[in-house]
């Protein structure tokens, strides 16, 4: 199997920001133009999170995923305030392959997951977790991790599964936009308990961070942000990384 | 010679944009085929897919398209990508038995590994047969997004190993195409096989 390795852009339309916890938030570039150069280094996928959607009640803003979506030829994975079958439609025929969802199914309607999932396939709908960890479980967050569900991560997981979410894209509220490594014992958690592919996101600072949380998570891929956006590493130096020690990825 | 490759557009699943885009990096020209009466207008015919089998051929109906689509195919050089490489079988077990467009014979089953279900990455093919679709394409990788496969005995054109378990990535059975990968997903080799699918 290749790891895939995930370039994440946080969109608060029209830019790219970097949330640190969620909060505090620089502008990097156009989301667009991040693409086009992640893309270009090699990125196996990008991620377009449209990170004030569902906090504005707003619905995402199109004109900006159909231009990022413009020059790359690779898959692209949307979401951010994503409510209905109708939503998943427009975001596809705006260039999305693939939708995250969070928020919606989370607080009031699981059900959008059975019917999405029915519809366009299980591999095009992709289940968005914000975790935050108490002492004994992961609680699932949703609107940028501002609102807590009282639902565990691995319950959520387990129900998401069954109803049809073909990926999981796994964000920690704790360890997003720190640098400071990812929470590996969550990847594991979540990994153990799901067949299906599992996005290790949230707290790469360096490479080694990345080869810790592959071999001791076992995700089926990485989404990294800051260290791109800081152009501490770009996507090919991550992949020659892994290379070297062993990982399999796609050059 | 005239050489319009018409694109199917079914159902609301239906996610020909990115297929558009491709093609038109590829220098193709096309048309978009939303009623059976546009299918005489194309040389080609090109049968993207999002979706499951049953739902794919349910709106092949609702849509009016089936009849006219299975007359095209038997005649025009055709390429299906997915689902649309799927549902050219005989058979899908997705959501039920469905049949389907009976053009290979083959049929659609889950994908059954250790690794996780869907499937989903670039991974190499291996070609087992020349095929002028995949030629100068040995090797190269292609985006994966499946859970479903596709098995046949007779008109394999490619291999693929995922987690130690081999399937079909790609059929040939003389001017019929199908991959089960996404070209239009997968940076310049995808671009590549357009282009050869321009030139047959």
């Amino acid at each position: 199997m290749s790891l895939r390795v995930i370039a994440k852009l946080d969109v608060k339309p029209p830019f790219v920001v970097k949330p640190v916890h969620f909060e505090g938030l620089r502008k990097i570039g156009t989301p667009s133009d991040l693409a086009l150069k992640y893309y270009q280094q090699g990125a196996d996928e990008v991620m377009y999170v449209d990170i004030v959607a569902s906090l504005y009640q707003r619905e995402i803003l199109y004109q900006y995923i159909e231009e990022t979506a413009n020059e790359l030829f690779i898959p692209m994975g949307v979401g951010g305030g994503v409510r209905s079958v109708d939503d998943f439609s427009k975001l596809f025929h705006s260039g999305a392959d693939k939708v995250l969802i969070n928020t919606s199914v989370l607080q009031s309607d699981p059900s959008l997951i059975r019917d999405a999932s029915s519809i366009f396939g299980a591999q095009s709908v992709v289940l968005n977790i914000e975790a935050k960890k108490w002492t004994d479980h992961w609680e699932c967050y949703s609107d940028c991790g501002r609102i807590r569900s009282g639902r565990s991560v691995t319950d959520w997981v387990t129900e998401a599964v069954e109803l049809g979410v073909g990926e999981i894209m796994l964000q920690s509220v704790d360890c997003d936009g720190r640098r400071r490594g990812f929470d590996i014992d969550l990847v594991a958690s979540v990994t153990d308990r799901v067949s299906v592919p599992v996005i290790a996101a949230s707290g790469a600072g360096s490479l080694q961070h990345i080869l810790d949380v592959v071999k001791n998570g076992k995700p089926d891929a990485v989404a990294v942000a800051s260290l791109l956006h800081y152009d501490i590493a770009t996507i090919r130096d991550i992949k020659m990384f892994l290379i070297e020690n062993g990982i399999e990825v796609s050059l | 010679m005239s050489n319009i490759i018409g694109v199917v557009n079914y159902g609301v699943a239906g996610n020909i944009h990115s297929i558009c885009k491709a093609l038109r990096k590829a220098d193709a020209n096309f048309l978009i085929v939303e009623e059976a009466s546009q299918l005489e207008s194309a040389d080609k015919i090109l049968l993207p897919g999002v979706g499951s089998f049953k739902d794919a051929i349910q709106e092949l109906k609702n849509d009016r398209l089936l009849e006219g689509l299975i007359s095209a195919i038997r005649v025009k050089p055709t390429l299906g990508i997915c689902i649309g490489m799927q549902i050219l079988s005989r058979i899908g077990f997705e959501f039920g038995e469905t049949a389907g467009l009976g053009l290979i014979d083959a049929e659609v089953k889950p994908v059954i590994c250790s690794g996780s279900v869907p499937h989903v990455g670039f991974n190499n093919i291996r070609l087992v047969k020349e095929s002028p679709l995949l030629n100068g394409l040995d090797g190269e990788q292609f985006y994966f997004m499946h859970s479903y496969e596709v098995v046949n005995y007779t008109d394999i054109a490619a291999l693929t190993t995922y987690c130690n378990h081999d399937f079909v990535s790609a059929i040939s059975k003389g001017h019929i195409h199908g991959v089960q990968f996404h070209p239009e997903k997968s940076r310049d080799a995808g671009i590549e096989l357009f282009k050869n699918f321009i030139e047959l």
